[in-house]
């Protein structure tokens, strides 16, 4: 069982499970979790690829500590836009920032 | 012999471009750099002018025998099969005009050194005053009709700056607003004419226009309608039947221009475009002879307008209107050297008359005339002389200039069958005279002579500080009294140049009847002594025999409701017809149309905006299923 596959399933699993965290969630720091999920199934997926596929150029490695330090960014950026809107409507529910609506 | 007739070549270029061109130097000259310096613009325009004439003069007496007409071209635009060339064409006719315009030119703008002495806008003046040389010349020597087209619409554009040359006068810069619309109503169908013997011909030259193949290339249907268009162009520029309004009104210009306008240029260049294509008009005869009514109505009408009127300058206005008719009578009925003869001679004599009015106006201020006599407006000897003796040449009295080439019109009318046209003519001689001698006895022995002091004292005011600028005006005046006087002794030589010695030995001994030279000069003569009857002798009451008949009189003083015509017309037909159609057409199917759309574009977005419903995750949702749908369609299809 400690195939591909196996690590390729658990990388799915927690894709759908970001995704649907994204889609169900009504607070922004819950939609922000969900996105981590699915940054770390990408990290997962790579990971995989280079232990099975291709081990000798640690290449997947390097695109995983990339997706670290890319979530450290995208994190910081997505707390501050939640923080001004806290400032702006006093919620971070996502259903009272509706101002764009037809 | 080749050497010698490459160097003939040149100087006539040289002469031909120096005298067409250096009056456009100078209005550069003037509009760039000495706007601020009013005499060194006079100056300037002064010495091309002087250039231009000159060198007229030169290439008059050079070309005094030439042969055969001298072209100078070369190629400007080339389109396919056409052709059109830019250039000089030197031939009698050309060079008669050159020398005229020239002339004329050069003795007004020394005239108006003392007549627009102190204007705040006096470099403007000559600028414009060069410009306006500048078209005509180019005009006269024009080898193509284009060429001449574009110096044709440039003399309309200097005389509409000149006439409106004192704009803040509401009256003056409506006059030349009318000039310029009028003339370029007659220039539509010139322009329509030469497109359809562009078209037809594929050429626009005046010595292939004139030459038989054109009757030979184009149909006579097509000749009279081409002539009928051109000649629109006549019509308005100067100032024939429909299109007669514009020239008493543009007396609103300083009077120098008037001596021109009226003269050698922009009115002139009307008659002078029909004798430059003379002969290509005489393959239509249907066309000459409504050419020759409606000079014969433009000369009769206007007669019966100058009637009436007090303005000094009218009355020569609506002579001069009456004198084109009579050109055009002379040219229609075949009379090529009787009419181009009776340009020559009415250019000098009428911009005597204009020039002597200008000194009276300077003078006394105003343009009515009974209050000039009473001014005494007599005690200017030099001017009421010349102006007596401009009138006489005028009324066709022997010895002056406009007896000789009036008797050639009349030879040639009588040369009609129908003895309709030389009655015409006979009466026009008779009115002229009436209403030339009615302006010169009113002034000549005014009935009361009030305000005697205010004269002196106004010409003592004026004679100190303008006994220059007097003589500055009183020599030109003199030199075209001498021309009026000794040009008509010229008529054989001259038309001996313009036509060959041929034909002017035929034209001279076939028109030539000796009661109607009797006849002529009687009722020129008869006209005066109606003048003297009613205005001239003691005791007479000054009151012609027109305005005793108040209906006559208004409809004479009025211009035969011309004006109120084309008021009407323009209310109610182009206002109250065209213009409401197409503005509806520009409201309702235009804006309306782009405000529709305008509205339908709201309005669907506006549905389409519910589709909006602000929740952030709605449109993640959209963004996962279009991306699972394109993953699958990958899978499946790709």
């Amino acid at each position: 069982m400690n195939s591909l596959t196996t690590y390729l399933f658990i990388a799915a699993a927690l894709f759908i499970i970001g995704v649907f965290g994204l889609l169900q969630r009504r607070s922004l720091i819950g939609m922000l979790i969900a996105i981590e999920l699915m940054l770390n199934a990408a990290s997962v997926n790579f990971m995989a690829f280079n232990r099975f596929l291709a081990p000798d150029p640690v290449i997947g490695q390097v695109y995983a500590l990339f997706i670290m330090g890319f979530a450290a960014a995208e994190t910081a950026i997505a707390l501050s836009i939640i923080i001004a809107l806290f400032r702006w409507i006093h919620s971070i529910n996502i259903e009272q920032a509706r101002d764009l609506r037809g | 012999m080749t050497v010698n007739a490459a160097w003939t070549h040149d100087a006539n270029l040289l002469a031909a471009a120096l005298s067409a061109l250096t009056p456009f130097a100078a209005f550069a000259l003037i509009m760039v750099f000495t706007r601020p310096h009013a005499r060194v613009s006079a100056g300037i325009s002064i010495a091309a002018v002087g250039v231009s004439l000159s060198s007229a003069v030169f290439l008059l007496v050079r070309n005094w025998s030439m042969q055969a007409p001298l072209q100078i071209t070369g190629s400007w635009l080339i389109s396919g099969d056409i052709h059109i060339p830019f250039g000089f064409l030197l031939d009698p006719l050309s060079l008669l005009m050159l020398t005229i315009v020239a002339t004329i030119s050069c003795l007004v703008q020394v005239y108006s050194l003392g007549y627009m002495a102190g204007d705040p806008g006096f470099s403007r003046y000559y600028a414009f005053q060069s410009l306006f040389a500048w078209a005509m010349l180019t005009l006269s020597i024009s080898p193509t009709m284009i060429q001449l087209y574009i110096f044709w619409e440039l003399v309309g554009l200097a005389s509409y700056l000149l006439i409106g040359f004192w704009y803040e006068k509401f009256s003056a810069s409506e006059a030349g607003k009318k000039a310029f619309v009028m003339t370029r109503l007659g220039d539509i169908a010139f322009f329509l004419g030469l497109l359809v013997v562009l078209i037809h011909f594929g050429n626009l030259n005046i010595l292939d226009m004139n030459g038989p193949q054109a009757a030979a290339r184009l149909s006579p249907a097509l000749l009279t309608v081409s002539a009928l268009l051109i000649f629109g162009g006549v019509m308005g520029k100067s100032a024939q039947f429909p299109l007669l309004t514009w020239l008493p009104d543009a007396m609103e210009g300083p009077t120098p221009v008037s001596a021109l306008l009226h003269s050698a240029t922009m009115v002139a260049a009307g008659v002078y475009m029909f004798a430059r294509i003379f002969p290509f008009f005489s393959y239509s005869a249907s066309a000459m002879t409504v050419f020759l009514s409606i000079g014969t109505i433009t000369m009769l009408l206007s007669s019966t307008m100058a009637m009436v009127t007090r303005d000094i300058k009218q009355v020569w206005a609506y002579s001069t209107i009456s004198q084109l008719g009579f050109m055009v009578m002379g040219l229609a009925a075949g009379g090529y050297a009787a009419g181009v003869f009776h340009l020559t001679t009415h250019a000098g004599f009428k911009a005597l008359l204009f020039l002597c009015s200008g000194v009276f106006i300077h003078q006394y201020e105003t343009n009515d005339m009974v209050v000039i006599g009473r001014q005494g407006g007599r005690g200017l000897r030099i001017p009421m002389a010349c102006m007596t003796l401009a009138a006489a040449a005028l009324s066709g009295l022997p010895p002056f200039s406009g007896f000789f080439s009036k008797e050639a019109i009349m030879g040639v009318l009588a040369g009609r069958h129908n003895p309709i046209w030389l009655a015409a003519g006979l009466l026009g001689a008779f009115l002229t005279a009436y209403y030339s001698f009615r302006l010169i006895f009113i002034i000549l022995r005014p009935t009361q002579t009030e305000e005697v002091h205010a004269e002196t004292h106004g010409g003592h005011g004026n004679g100190h500080h303008a006994a220059g600028l007097y003589w500055v005006m009183a020599w030109p005046l003199m030199i075209l009294g001498a021309v009026t006087l000794v040009l008509g002794f010229f008529e054989s030589s001259l038309v001996s140049f313009l036509v060959g010695p041929k034909a002017a030995a035929e034209s001279v001994g076939g028109g030539h009847h000796a009661w109607l030279l009797y006849a002529a000069v009687g009722l020129a003569l008869g006209g005066v002594a109606l003048a003297w009857m009613e205005f001239g002798r003691k005791g007479s009451s000054q009151v012609g025999f027109v305005e005793r008949l108040p209906a006559l009189r208004a409809l004479f003083a009025n211009r035969w409701y011309l004006d109120h015509m084309y008021r009407h017309f323009l209310d109610y037909v182009i206002y109250g017809t065209f213009s409401n159609l197409f503005t509806r057409n520009d409201r309702r199917v235009i804006d309306g149309g782009i405000d529709g759309m305008c509205r339908a574009m709201i309005g669907s977005s506006r549905l389409l905006s519910f589709a909006q419903s602000g929740m952030l995750q709605y449109n993640l949702m959209v963004m996962f299923v279009a991306l699972a749908l394109v993953a699958l369609g990958f899978y499946f299809l790709g």
